[in-house]
């Protein structure tokens, strides 16, 4: 098997991402995918670092810092400025985090989402604010640990993907960087689509998950493979389509494997596993329910 | 850093002034790693590089036969009879299915017999002279990679045609003898000089001595095994032993031979062949397509039986009765004829040194399996005799450590006159390593040293890029056609086919191109040049994902030391 | 040029279609959702060209002119109170960013508890943002003031607040005189922006600033607001060439050999030219100045018109809590180490929305007029004991 990812790269090397970051590959991947003529609306997040300090840039695009709840409406300002200045070939990438995402930028998203502005949105989600050192956002998964949850949180991960459907949006997805074929085929599908898309894309943080760096990539298939992170896309809203895994593994040696391996589950007991697996169980009944097809 | 007057935050430069690389504790290094199948290759096949060559787009079937053929001049007849190790070593059948390596092989093989491909020969060092003694595989492989070191050898067989057992040993429905004989005859015609009908004793092998730089002894193992039990030798034929139609006791290689050389064989209605290795499987498959029904007589179990488990398969789908457990006793004769075998039951005791479990006779329980031929194939011995004393141990030449060296100067040997019954491919392995030492001997070029090294165990890769495959079966031909004619059982894959079993390959150890690392490396420090893949070490922080995320181990992680 | 009998909200309006803002984005708010309202009709009629984002807050509002702003477009927005604070964030944003965003507040005083009607806290809780502040006298002026903003704006390179009074003006109807567009066409060029987001020349806006820029990154907008003030000034006088009309950044009135001087912004302004001139027919030695630019602030005009005089009344619809009147106290430092000083007197009324009236400006006039030395109190007019 061998991957077919556009050869351009639009990223420089040099960005200050932690070794093995999820996020900054997401980022090389995306901008593969879109291309040269995209704009990134960047609120705070990892990224902002990532890009580099005043006076350097790590992606060969034009790209806005702006503050940590705007990813939304900043995208729809500036996607307005560019249908009024006729540069509609122009795509708008909104790149935020979780906690940009989940929490404090839900609502310029959704206010966006509502009105349908066309631009991409990617929150690439590594599950708690780890720019600012691990603390627990709402995308931090039930019995993670964190340093505002200093044994486990106890509350379950934020369903985004949901509320995003909920807007009838024209596109959402969920994507993982351990998929790229997958990943840059929906971020083209995006491309091609007017209106609010929205890629929900899980990336590994090492060092917020306590984990090895050369297991980013592993981890977040395992995600994947496991049900704890399925892929698929909702169009419209209404149409959902199963892209991976097929069926959730009739064993828990991949949840296991997943959870085993980072540092922030390490206060989890035998009782919290098993409500883990049940709660997999439950939350892929419930997506099984709206497949409409399998890609 | 340079300051651009600008009104405000506005970047204007790369974070190329960045170079991450000092935040490197580790650095990724390419390796090549040994794949498990070229590890356990007897003949030093480079089967994970041949099987790249067919992955390649197009596939170049000759790259693949010239890379192959480097190690063994025989890829048509191994494809066919080899019992491949490879496969049993193949870390996709912990996966799956393992890669049908011998079937690709085979194709590879017959590539280049029906392209006529040749290899290209250094010009011969006239000065050295060196005789090797038999023309079976391991005489023609040592020929073979000494013609490729730049030596002429003279091959003395003492029968009338080259190629040892597999001329005279290996039914035609295994290996065809057109195959067989057009690779012997590819050897050499790249200027071998051939001596046929030409046994070697004692006053000819002190010549040979003098007369040439280096000589190669590889007689391979002829004389069979004898059963030694009651009536073994006793039903002579009532004419005196000219009538050789009465013959009852035949022995396994005398009986392939005559099949081989198309002599007529007589047999009767039922067949005990004595032996669970291969040759007792060639027997009894071969009886069988002569119409007569054979009984494989084992004193151990199946799961004891020595022949490959593709041949015990294959004489199972054809219904040949096996009866195991069971040991001859005696042969019962009536009227100089036999009438039956009478056996010893056994039971498997402790494991003995081979591992093998010890069959033990149970008292009281003989018992009598009613036959008309008797074929012992319980193996074979050396006849080493015109042979120094002093080189002579068991039944066997005896070598030093390194398995082909003498301790007479100048005399090597190997194949199964040193090692006793093994396969044709441990014979080739061996005749190319007596090449190389010959070559040693002779010119002391640097040897490499063969540096000892782990091949690449099934935790070792990366398997979630390898989609799950069944591997791809050759056709084979029907069960009335075998009972009837000794037609090749196998019809080869073809050309898809080989691409498609080549496509399953994990290519163990050997980067093949897959992009793994390029792709996954959040830092654009993999690069594409010339058609290989490079560090950017000045900006790779070594974080470990490509070593991770290479299917195959082709890169390990090394300290960095600063 | 025609004369419309129009609201001062509706002015803003006007001024935002005439500059031709190419996006606009708003949340209602009272007072200010008359602006937006008739916006969105010159959008739907295309008498406007503009992308108009209804966005779900005041926050999001900003957020998008400062992308649309970034991207090279001219952007406007308007807000009130409550409004405006939400915005604090992005206010900063903008100025930091050096776009040249205009908006329009309508002063409204803070809650809780709910409070509709004006005072100019809002505003003034911006003061030091980077924003340019004008405070606007009548309907004619927040319509000139609009333009006048995008032409200051885009020449230094930071963003605008034209402020009016809520009801006061905001809803309070003038005859404004309408220019035509083709004129302001020619006072206003195009917005070309020598930094934009641009596919051609790839640049980041707003990264991570080490110390070791940051100063002088700051720097460079106190650079632009100092500048800010001779370009108003210049921009003000070239208005005046294409319409007849100017304000100045500060205006004196009646202050010829004036004892007292009042110092007023927005509507108090207007009020008390109606007193000076009652008071002056009395023979009175009074004058007015107003106060038109609140920032920059305009320290050496406001010196030089007021260093003449014996005492000035600093009249403040605010409240710097623990400090006194806003106004008064930026006055009172423009005067710092100025030898020649008078004597100024803070007074702080029409808070929350309570009418300032002739009467009241009396009372202050009154008042300032018989204290011989100021001593630093706020004086509270009109507040029930």
């Amino acid at each position: 098997m061998k991957f077919n990812i556009p050869q351009e790269e639009n990223l420089y090397p040099g960005h200050l991402a932690c070794p093995g970051c999820g996020g900054a590959l997401a980022m090389r991947l995306a901008l593969k995918a879109l291309g040269r003529k995209t704009m990134i609306v960047l609120p705070a997040c990892c990224w902002s670092i990532i890009n580099g300090p005043f006076p350097y840039s790590a992606v060969r695009v034009p790209l806005f810092h702006t503050a940590f709840e705007t990813a939304g409406s900043v995208s729809s300002g500036v996607r307005a400025a560019l249908d009024v200045l006729g540069k509609k070939d122009t795509k708008v990438l909104a790149w935020a985090g979780d906690g940009g995402t989940f929490d404090i930028g839900l609502q310029a998203l959704s206010g966006a989402a509502e009105r349908n502005d066309d631009f991409i949105y990617v929150c690439y989600d590594n599950e708690a604010y780890m720019n600012t050192g691990i603390q627990r956002s709402s995308a931090t998964p039930w019995g993670a640990w964190t340093t505002t949850t200093p044994i486990i949180k106890e509350q379950p991960k934020k369903n985004i993907m949901e509320i995003m459907a909920a807007h009838r949006i024209p596109y959402a997805a969920t994507a993982s960087v351990s998929y790229p074929d997958d990943f840059i085929r929906k971020l083209k599908k995006a491309k091609d689509i007017k209106g609010t898309r929205f890629i929900h894309t899980f990336v590994c943080c090492p060092p917020g998950w306590k984990c090895s760096s050369e297991n980013s990539i592993k981890l977040t298939r395992l995600a994947v493979e496991s049900g704890i992170f399925p892929l698929y896309e909702v169009e419209n809203g209404t149409k959902y389509i199963l892209n991976r895994p097929n069926q959730l593994p009739s064993d828990d040696k991949m949840v296991r494997q997943y959870l085993q391996a980072q540092g922030r589950f390490s206060n989890l007991t035998e009782k919290d596993i098993t409500k883990i697996l049940a709660n997999i169980k439950q939350e892929w009944l419930r997506l099984m329910s709206k497949i409409d097809r399998c890609s | 850093m340079k300051f651009k007057k600008v009104p405000c935050a506005i970047s204007t430069e790369t974070t190329l002034y960045n170079k991450t690389g000092s935040w490197r504790n580790y650095r990724p290094v390419y390796q090549n790693r040994l794949p498990p199948c070229n590890n356990v290759c007897p003949s030093g096949e480079k089967i994970q590089g041949y099987i790249d060559i067919l992955n390649q787009s197009p596939a170049d079937y000759t790259k693949a036969w010239e890379l192959l053929t480097a190690d063994n001049p025989f890829p048509a007849t191994c494809g066919r009879v080899c019992f491949h190790p490879c496969e049993q070593s193949c870390n996709r059948s912990d996966y799956d299915e393992p890669i049908g390596i011998h079937h690709i092989e085979r194709v590879i093989g017959d590539f280049g017999l029906s392209k006529s491909l040749k290899w290209r020969m250094p010009k011969p060092d006239k000065r050295f002279k060196i005789a090797i003694i038999g023309g079976g595989p391991a005489g023609l492989s040592c020929a073979y990679h000494l013609r490729r070191l730049g030596y002429q050898s003279t091959i003395f067989e003492a029968d009338n045609k080259l190629g040892g057992l597999l001329s005279q040993g290996i039914p035609k429905y295994r290996l065809p003898q057109d195959i067989v004989q057009a690779e012997i005859r590819r050897i050499t015609a790249n200027g071998v000089n051939v001596r046929l009908n030409s046994p070697i004793n004692q006053s000819i092998f002190s010549k040979l001595l003098n007369d040439y730089n280096a000589v190669f002894v590889a007689i391979g193992a002829h004389n069979e095994r004898k059963l030694n039990i009651q009536g073994e030798d006793k039903p002579v034929p009532p004419d005196g032993g000219t009538n050789r139609d009465n013959q009852s006791v035949i022995p396994a290689l005398e009986f392939l031979y005559n099949l081989a050389h198309n002599k007529k064989v007589k047999i009767g209605s039922r067949v005990g062949i004595i032996g669970g290795g291969n040759a007792a499987m060639d027997v009894a498959r071969s009886v069988l397509r002569l119409g007569k029904k054979p009984i494989v007589i084992y004193r151990r179990t199946e799961n004891e039986m020595p022949a490959i488990p593709d041949e015990i398969h294959e004489a199972k789908e054809e219904k040949i009765e096996f009866i195991t457990l069971a040991a001859p006793h005696r042969i019962i004769t009536r009227n100089n004829k036999i009438v039956a075998l009478e056996c010893v039951r056994m039971k498997l005791g402790p494991a003995d040194k081979s591992g093998r479990r010890t069959p033990i006779p149970v008292r009281n329980s003989n018992f009598r399996i009613a036959l008309n031929t008797i074929i012992p194939a319980i193996g074979e011995e050396v006849d080493a005799s015109f042979l120094p004393y002093s080189l002579q141990e068991n039944n066997r030449i005896k070598v030093l450590e390194d398995g082909i060296t003498t301790s007479h100067k100048g005399v090597f040997a190997g194949g199964d006159a040193v090692t006793g019954p093994r396969t044709v491919v441990e014979a080739l392995g061996a005749g190319r390593k007596a090449a190389a030492l010959i070559h040693y001997h002779l010119k002391k070029p640097k040897l490499p040293q063969p540096a000892i090294e782990k091949p690449v165990a099934f935790e070792d890769l990366n398997t979630a890029y390898f989609e799950h495959a069944v591997r791809v079966q050759p056709e084979k031909i029907g069960l009335p056609q075998r009972f009837s004619s000794f037609a090749e059982v196998y019809k080869g894959y073809t050309a898809k086919q080989a691409l498609q079993e080549s496509s399953r390959c994990f290519s163990c150890g050997v980067c093949n191109k897959c992009d793994n690392c390029f792709v996954f490396c959040p830092d654009m420090s993999v690069k594409k040049k010339n058609g290989r893949y490079e560090y950017d070490y000045e900006y790779c922080k070594g974080c470990g994902v490509c070593v991770l995320e290479c299917p195959r181990n082709a890169i390990k992680l090394v300290e960095e030391k600063r | 040029m025609a004369k419309e009998v129009i609201s001062g909200n509706h002015a803003v309006s006007f001024g935002a279609m005439l500059a031709r803002a190419q996006v606009i984005s708003a949340y209602p708010i009272t007072p200010q959702t008359q602006i937006v309202e008739m916006l969105s009709e010159f959008c739907r009629t295309g008498r406007l060209k503009a992308k108009f984002i209804k966005v779900e807050s005041e926050h999001s509002a900003l957020a998008c002119c400062i992308g649309a702003s970034i991207t090279g477009a001219r952007a406007f927005t308007a807000t009130s109170s409550q409004g405006l604070a939400l915005m604090h964030e992005l206010i900063h944003w903008a100025a930091n960013g050096r776009l040249p965003i205009v908006m329009a507040d309508v002063n409204r005083s803070m809650g809780p508890g709910w409070s509709i009607w004006t005072d100019q806290n809002d505003s003034l809780s911006q003061r030091d943002t980077g924003w340019l502040q004008f405070y606007c006298e009548s309907n004619q002026e927040v319509l000139d003031t609009i333009i006048q903003g995008f032409r200051i704006a885009e020449l230094i390179s930071l963003p605008v607040m034209v402020v009016l009074d809520a009801f006061v003006l905001s809803h309070t109807s003038e005859a404004v005189d309408i220019p035509d567009i083709k004129k302001v066409d020619k006072f206003l060029p195009p917005y070309r922006p020598k930094y934009r987001m641009d596919l051609n020349n790839p640049l980041a806006f707003g990264a991570l600033v080490p110390p070791d820029y940051n100063f002088e990154l700051k720097y460079q907008i106190q650079e632009a607001m100092e500048k800010g003030l001779a370009v108003a000034q210049k921009v003000d006088n070239e208005f005046r060439k294409h319409f007849g009309r100017h304000y100045g950044l500060v205006e004196s009135y009646r202050c010829d050999n004036a004892e007292i001087i009042l110092a007023t912004s927005g509507t108090i302004t207007s009020t008390a030219r109606d007193v000076i001139d009652e008071l002056r027919k009395q023979g009175q030695k009074i004058g007015l100045l107003k106060m038109r630019l609140f920032r920059p602030f305009p320290a050496a005009a406001v010196v030089k018109n007021l260093e003449k005089c014996r005492k000035v009344a600093v009249i403040d619809r605010n409240i710097g809590y623990g400090v006194g009147g806003i106004f008064c106290q930026e006055i009172k430092a423009a005067f710092g180490n100025h030898n020649r000083r008078p004597q100024i007197f803070g007074y702080i009324t029409g808070i929350g929305g309570r009418d300032v009236t002739p009467d009241t400006i009396k009372e202050i006039v009154q008042d300032v007029r018989k204290a011989n030395k100021a001593d630093n109190r706020i004086k509270y007019i009109g507040l029930k004991k």
